[in-house]
C-alpha cells in the first residue's frame, strides 16, 4: 500500500485519513470485513486439497469436466459418501456404497449406460483419499 | 511432558501422499540440482542407499532395483509441513518448529490421562489429515522425546506413538541406544566417547557429570541431565531469526557468459533479500561467490568470493541485488566455466533495533524502502518473481530437477486430476 500524499496547505486538524481528503468522512471507514470464499469453502485448511475433474461419469452429481472439487481428508468415509478414491494407479470420484462385504463405486450419469458401478475387490489397490465437500464450476 | 512429532522419511512421504502406488516401493528424493539422495523410503534404505550419497554413485542400484527417483519439490514439502504443523496445533498450546519435519510440543498443564493413547491419537490424526506418517514420542525431556519418537519407527506395533517415562523403561531403551544417535552428541564428540568405552546412551548416563563437563562442556552436561529426565533445553516457541541467509545453487549447465551468471546471482540476491525482509532484519555484509566444477580435470579452476560491506545496514531489494551483481562482475573471469554461485547475507540485525537516524534521515532511503515494500506486496499477491529487477532476466534459476513432481498443492495448474 502506498501512503497517500496529504496536501500540505490544509491545517492538521482538517486532515482526513482515508480516501476522502476533505469533506465528510465515510461512515463505512472502519468497516474492513470482506467476504472470504476460502473461509466459506474450507473448514479444515490442514486437510483440504483441490482436484480437477476429467470425464463425464458424474454429471448427474453436478461434476462436469474441468470443474474443481474441494476435498477434505479429515472426514471419516461413510456409506453413500462422495469421495475421491485412488484405485489401481489413478484417481476417480464416485459415490461409495457398502453392500455387505463389497464396496461399490457408483457413477452418476443416467444418460450413459456404459458407466457401470465398479466393484472393489481385494485385488484392487484401493483407498478412499478424501471426501468431496464442494464443486467449483464456471457457469 | 514434551512430545516430538517427527515425520517419517518426510520428503518421500510427501510424494507418496499423491502417489499411493509408491507405497511399498523403494523411493528416493534428490537434493538441490539432483546431487545427492536426501530422503529415502524404508525400502530404499534396505537396499543400502545411504543418506547424502551422490546420485551418480547409486545410478546402478537405481536401475537394478527400479528405485523411483524424485527431484526435490520444496513447494510441496513446505506446504505439507505447514499442514502437519496446523494439525499439531490442535494438540498442544505451544509448538517449537525444529525443522521442516520435526516439531516439539509442550504438553505441560494439559489434562491428559493417558499419554500413550494421546501420542497414538496425534499420529492417527496427522496421517488422516495430511497423509503423512508421523512418529510421536512423549517423555519428560526433549532429548528423551526424540529417542521415544525413534522407537515408533523401529516398532510399528506402537502405532506411531510412544510414551517413555518410567525409569526402568528408559534404562532399558538407553542400554540399546547408540550414543552417537542421541540428540546433541555430535560427530566430533563420538570418537572421544568411544575411546572411553562409551557406546550406548546408557554408558553415557552412567558417566560422572564432572567428566562429561570436562569432555564436552555445558552442552554435554545438558544432554546428560536431559537423558536422566531433568529438562534443561529451553522450549523455543518463538520464531528464531536467522543469523545469516544463504541462497546458492549449482547449475544444470556450466555458465561462461557474464550476463547469464549475473542474472543467476541477481536471482539469488533477490531471494535472499526477500527472506531478510520477511524476518524483519537488515544486513551489514554480504558475500558473493562463484566456483568452477572441481570434479572436472584439465580445465582451469576458480573459487572466488567477495565480501561486500554495506555503508548502512540494509534490506532493500535494489541495493542488495545491485551490490551482488557489482561484486560478481568483479570476480568474474571470462576463461572460466562456472558450476555454482551463491549469495550469503550476514551480520543481521533486527530492523527496529537499528538507530533511527540511519533510516529516517534520508529521502532516498525512504524511497528505497517503499520500492522493496511494493516488490514484496506484488510478489506476494501474484506469485514469487512476478516483478523483478531487469538484471534478473526471466527470474529462473538454471538448476537441474529432471524428476520433479507437480506442485500439487500450491499451483492451480498442477493440482491432481480425478478421471471420472
Amino acid at each position: 500500500m502506498i501512503p497517500y500524499e496529504i496536501e500540505e496547505t490544509l491545517p492538521a486538524e482538517n486532515w482526513m485519513v482515508g480516501d476522502v481528503k476533505a469533506g465528510f468522512p465515510s461512515p463505512a471507514e472502519d468497516v474492513h470485513e470482506k467476504l472470504d470464499l476460502i473461509k466459506l469453502l474450507v473448514r479444515n485448511p490442514a486437510s483440504t486439497f483441490f482436484f480437477r475433474i476429467d470425464g463425464v461419469s458424474m454429471v448427474d452429481a453436478a461434476m462436469d469436466e474441468g470443474d474443481i472439487i474441494i476435498v477434505d481428508r479429515s472426514m471419516e468415509p461413510f456409506n453413500g459418501c462422495m469421495a475421491v478414491c485412488y484405485i489401481d494407479g489413478g484417481y476417480t470420484v464416485k459415490r461409495v456404497e457398502i453392500h455387505g462385504k463389497e464396496l461399490h463405486l457408483l457413477p452418476a450419469n443416467e444418460s450413459n449406460v456404459s458407466y457401470k458401478p465398479i466393484i472393489v475387490t481385494p485385488d484392487n489397490q484401493f483407498m478412499v483419499w478424501g471426501l468431496v465437500t464442494y464443486v467449483i464450476k464456471k457457469v | 511432558m514434551y512430545a516430538l512429532a517427527d515425520c517419517n522419511n518426510f520428503f518421500v512421504s510427501c510424494e507418496r501422499v499423491f502417489r499411493p502406488d509408491l507405497n511399498g516401493k523403494p523411493v528416493i528424493v534428490l537434493s538441490n540440482n539432483d546431487g545427492c539422495a536426501v530422503a529415502r523410503s524404508n525400502e530404499a534404505k534396505a537396499l543400502g542407499i545411504k543418506m547424502g550419497v551422490p546420485f551418480f554413485k547409486i545410478r546402478h542400484l537405481v536401475e537394478k532395483h527400479e528405485i523411483i527417483v524424485f527431484s526435490g519439490n520444496m513447494a510441496l514439502y513446505g506446504d505439507m509441513s505447514r499442514r502437519v504443523r496446523l494439525t499439531l496445533q490442535e494438540f498442544a498450546p505451544s509448538l517449537e518448529v525444529y525443522s521442516i519435519d520435526e516439531v516439539f510440543l509442550d504438553l505441560h498443564g494439559m489434562p491428559i490421562e493417558d499419554f500413550g493413547k494421546y501420542a497414538r491419537e496425534i499420529s492417527r490424526i496427522c496421517l488422516r489429515n495430511t497423509g503423512i506418517p508421523v512418529s510421536i514420542g512423549i517423555s519428560p525431556t526433549k532429548t528423551l522425546a526424540k529417542i521415544a519418537s525413534k522407537l515408533c519407527k523401529q516398532y510399528p506395533k506402537l502405532q506411531g506413538g510412544c510414551y517413555m517415562h518410567r525409569p526402568e523403561d528408559i534404562e532399558k531403551v538407553l542400554r540399546k541406544f547408540p550414543v552417537e544417535d542421541v540428540w546433541g552428541i555430535g560427530r566430533r564428540t563420538t570418537p572421544k566417547l568411544y575411546q572411553r568405552g562409551i557406546r550406548t546412551a546408557f554408558d553415557f548416563v552412567k558417566m560422572d557429570e564432572e567428566r562429561v563437563r570436562a569432555l564436552m562442556g555445558i552442552t554435554g552436561v545438558r544432554t546428560h541431565r536431559e537423558l536422566r529426565g531433568i529438562p534443561c533445553i529451553k522450549f523455543e516457541d518463538s520464531v528464531v531469526t536467522k543469523q545469516s541467509i544463504c541462497v546458492s545453487s549449482s547449475f544444470s549447465k556450466e555458465i561462461t557468459d557474464c550476463r547469464d551468471l549475473c542474472s543467476q546471482v541477481a536471482n539469488f540476491a533477490a531471494k535472499a533479500a526477500e527472506k531478510l525482509r520477511g524476518q524483519g532484519s537488515v544486513a551489514f555484509e554480504m558475500v558473493v561467490f562463484a566456483m568452477t566444477n572441481r570434479f572436472h580435470e584439465n580445465v582451469p579452476q576458480a573459487y572466488k568470493s567477495i565480501l561486500v560491506p554495506f555503508v548502512e545496514p540494509t534490506g532493500e531489494q535494489r541495493t542488495i541485488v545491485g551490490a551482488a551483481v557489482a561484486a560478481l562482475r568483479e570476480l568474474y573471469d571470462a576463461r572460466m566455466s562456472y558450476k555454482k554461485a551463491g549469495v550469503v547475507i550476514t551480520r543481521l540485525e533486527q530492523r527496529n533495533q537499528i538507530t533511527g537516524s540511519l533510516f529516517e534521515d534520508s529521502e532516498a532511503a525512504k524511497r528505497e524502502s517503499r520500492v522493496s515494500y511494493l516488490i514484496d506486496s506484488i510478489n506476494q499477491q501474484y506469485g514469487h518473481g512476478s516483478i523483478r529487477i531487469g538484471v534478473q532476466g526471466d527470474g529462473s534459476i538454471h538448476k537441474l530437477s529432471e524428476h520433479r513432481s507437480p506442485h500439487y498443492t500450491t499451483l492451480w495448474s498442477d493440482i491432481p486430476t480425478a478421471s471420472i
